[in-house]
């Protein structure tokens, strides 16, 4: 059985004395660094959602729970319908959670004030700091109530009420970004956090390093979040990582590292609030790995079958987020089968009504091409702006602007 | 009502996908969200949800065919139907459907184990991926539908098996390498047309069934068959083997008669090594194999495929017979490997208890001979003037006369014969 082990003690692999062994136990201690990490993964629940002997449960209010509870299957409905409508060609493009999304709630312990500079795959984040589905919606549809006017692909979103900062397609570049955030805040005096999200292929790219040197040196208030998904659309994470694990690497930029049951979300939201603690404290950054599997494809463009076995993602479904948090609220006595039935009932209900919305709307009015860049916008916006919206008018007389 | 499906860019700059297979028919009652069609693109395989409820009033392109972004898919009718068509829809299609999934399982002819064989050739030249499609490109995939090559019996030559362009253009002008190419006879004769008569089920011919068609078609027009049959007395054997499969049972083994055969065909091989050979055409030399890759018959889901138990010279009867349930599970599964299913050098056809009285079976080409297996059976026989009751079998060797005569069978089966009536003797060839 997984050992529960005190946080600040399992995050240390700083251990000056490993530099004294001798060089013929390199294999031995290779050996001992595999096991070390696979016993270093923070658990709190079961697979069936029973608190392992030895686990300490974090505290979280009964209403807390529910909302949790609410989110996760947020997350799963709004998923399905959503690639349902990728097929049917009402959507471009898609991206499912499946499996992850107790990885999403790492924001848990978040403020309103605090900042978040999300990967692709984190849908729960967003709508646990108040994204609505209307919002969610619209911004697939890029129409006229989408909170970023039609201006990324779908599922890229933003939201600055919320201090989510824009998915950007190109992978990586949010790291060295919430660093930069983090320093900002250091430096202002605030004890705002950042936290930031990527994928563990993510790891491979240059920004990951250099924003690590960075968080490590400037003591920065910030959490990376790695979800290990165990694949980088197909690359397997063994061809992203010769250390003991993702979170091992933290040591060499002089950070804690953290590797949590990323299908957990008791464990993901102690790990969290622990990492949330240090950056607010002035203790610096943390790496947390929270390792999960993406059961479905990539995106709606990815065939999974064609690079992994069939049997994978089965095998991972016994670790399901939401079955293990719903066997936790039965132990707890909150949960009911009419109380799910009722959550799914709602989302599916806003769902439709968002999405009847969605499809009637037009397109973003296309003046508001102009619009976001500038505070005051400068006049040769402003003339090219007077050009195009006499063009239409020529164009069609009808128009109202 | 009529609504339109169009073909939408499902996967980021898609331009066609080809139809891989149709869950509905015309005339079906869907249900919103349910399963209409498999589409292929280069990127993906996707399956498509019915976006209306109601009455599928056409499909417009066929199952292999390619269907461009934009273009119609397929109609749904949404009229009064639909409304019904709520609540029973799911049990109407299952229904509907059921039919068609019991036709287009192959059906066991009478002719059935002598069938067996043809499937090792395709395995063998037709290079899958995980999930059992074809790798191409639909550049190469539209190439072969121009050239009327069928893709699933290409050889690719490419990454994982890939079937490139080349290959497809190879397999289109019969070069060598294109051995499991259409035979030419059967693509010069006009095609036979049946008329639609109603009361008809129609499954597409294709697939698994297709390759099987092509290569039992390739064999018979090739090899020059004959078929000799010899009875065989396997009392002794049938008391041996009611041990052994105790003895097997306390290992987990299976251990059926069909161990005992192929050993006494191996030891017989050996003796007569014509059998275990093949012609190569190219080099015009006549290749005589020193392994003994036997291939075995079995039943898969989608057809008889040959499972090959290689150096069957070299198992025990335990081992033997522990290979030969492995891979009948790998076929069941869907996960028997190329490996597993190709380079046999002789192949045996047995259908266990329904082995019948005989059979002509059909040549696993370019192997010289083929040996059907019947069923076991209590018969009266004379023995020294007394009429007694033996256990009696049937073998059906048929060979290549090409290669080898009569007399050459003779000699093998009467080889397996005699071991097989005296098995102690089989262990005295065994290694």
């Amino acid at each position: 059985m997984v050992q529960i082990l005190d946080t600040i003690g399992a995050c240390k692999y700083t251990h000056g004395g490993r530099l004294h062994r001798a060089l013929g136990d390199s294999e031995m201690a290779a050996k001992k660094a595999a096991k070390k990490a696979k016993d270093d993964l923070r658990v709190v629940l079961d697979n069936d959602g029973k608190v392992l002997k030895g686990a300490t449960v974090p505290e979280i209010s009964d209403d807390e729970l529910l909302k949790i509870f609410d989110t996760l299957l947020m997350v799963r409905i709004v998923d399905d319908r959503m690639m349902r409508l990728q097929r049917q060609g009402q959507l471009g493009f898609y991206m499912k959670s499946l499996g992850e999304e107790a990885s999403h709630l790492s924001v848990f312990p978040l403020r309103k004030s605090d900042w978040v500079l999300p990967s692709y795959r984190e849908q729960g984040a967003w709508f646990w700091a108040g994204y609505t589905i209307d919002d969610f919606i619209n911004q697939l549809f890029g129409n006229a109530e989408d909170p970023i006017k039609g201006r990324q692909m779908p599922v890229h979103h933003s939201a600055n009420w919320l201090n989510y900062v824009s998915i950007s397609s190109p992978v990586g570049t949010q790291i060295p970004q919430a660093v930069g955030v983090a320093m900002g805040m250091k430096i202002k005096g605030t004890d705002e956090v950042a936290m930031t999200f990527f994928g563990e292929g993510t790891s491979s790219t240059g920004e990951f390093h250099v924003a690590m040197t960075f968080a490590g040196v400037s003591k920065a208030p910030v959490v990376f979040v790695c979800r290990n998904n165990g694949w980088a659309i197909s690359v397997p994470q063994a061809k992203q990582n010769a250390a003991e694990s993702f979170a091992a690497k933290a040591v060499g930029y002089g950070m804690p590292g953290v590797r949590v049951d990323g299908n957990d979300v008791l464990a993901v939201i102690q790990v969290a609030r622990e990492a949330v603690e240090r950056a607010r404290n002035g203790e610096g950054p943390t790496l947390i790995e929270a390792v999960t599997y993406r059961r479905e494809g990539h995106s709606s463009s990815d065939d999974p079958s064609v690079y992994r076995a069939a049997s994978e993602p089965e095998e991972w479904a016994e670790k399901d987020p939401i079955k293990r948090l719903r066997g936790y609220l039965k132990e707890r006595g909150i949960y009911s089968e009419q109380l799910e039935a009722e959550i799914s009932e709602r989302h599916n209900a806003a769902i439709t009504r968002a999405y009847e919305r969605a499809q009637s709307l037009g397109a973003p009015d296309i003046s508001t091409l102009f619009e976001d860049v500038y505070e005051e916008p400068p006049w040769h916006l402003e003339e090219q702006r007077n050009y195009l919206m006499e063009q239409e008018r020529t164009r069609n007389p009808h128009h109202h602007n | 009502m009529s609504f339109e499906f169009h073909l939408p860019d499902l996967a980021e700059g898609m331009t066609e996908a080809e139809i891989v297979s149709w869950k509905v028919q015309v005339g079906d009652a869907v249900s919103m969200d349910q399963p209409l069609v498999e589409v292929m693109s280069d990127k993906a395989t996707v399956e498509i949800p019915s976006p209306r409820e109601g009455t599928i009033s056409a499909l417009n392109y066929k199952e292999g065919e390619t269907c461009e972004v934009g273009a119609v898919l397929f109609v749904i009718d949404e009229g009064q139907a639909s409304v019904s068509a709520s609540n029973g829809a799911g049990a109407a299609v299952v229904a509907e459907q059921a039919p068609v999934v019991a036709a287009a399982k192959p059906a066991p002819a009478p002719t059935a184990p002598v069938t067996a064989p043809a499937v090792a050739a395709p395995a063998a030249s037709n290079p899958v991926s995980a999930t059992g499609k074809v790798l191409a490109t639909p550049a190469t995939r539209r190439l072969a539908r121009e050239l009327g090559v069928d893709i699933r019996t290409v050889h690719g030559s490419g990454k994982r098996g890939r079937v490139t362009s080349d290959d497809v253009r190879a397999a289109g002008s019969g070069a060598p390498a294109a051995a499991a190419a259409v035979p030419a006879a059967a693509v010069s004769r006009p095609p036979v047309s049946i008329p639609s008569a109603g009361g008809e089920t129609r499954i597409p011919f294709r697939g698994m069934r297709k390759m099987i068609s092509d290569n039992m078609v390739r064999s018979v027009q090739t090899a020059a068959h004959f078929t000799y049959v010899e009875e065989v007395d396997v009392t002794e054997l049938v008391e041996l083997r009611g041990r052994a499969k105790q003895r097997g049972a306390e290992r987990g083994v299976n251990v059926t008669y069909l161990p005992f055969i192929m050993k006494a065909v191996v030891a017989a091989l050996k003796k007569w090594p014509a059998l275990n050979a093949a012609l190569d055409e190219s080099t015009q030399e006549f290749v005589h194999k020193h392994y003994y890759h036997l291939g075995i018959a079995a039943q898969g889901p989608n057809g008889l495929m040959v499972t090959v138990v290689r150096d069957a010279d070299k198992l025990s009867i335990f081992d033997t017979a522990a290979e030969v349930q492995r891979l009948g599970q790998a076929v069941q599964d869907g996960t028997a490997t190329r490996d597993q299913l190709s380079g046999s050098t002789f192949t045996i056809s047995s259908l266990g208890k329904l082995g019948g009285v005989l059979a002509t079976p059909i040549i696993n080409f370019p192997e010289v001979g083929i040996m059907g297996v019947h069923k076991i059976e209590q018969k009266p026989a004379i023995r020294n003037g007394e009429i007694v009751p033996r256990y009696l079998m049937n073998l059906s060797i048929s060979l290549d006369h090409r290669l080898v005569d009569g007399w050459d069978g003779a000699m093998f089966l009467q080889e397996v014969k005699t071991l097989l009536e005296d098995p102690t003797l089989m262990f005295m060839e065994m290694v």
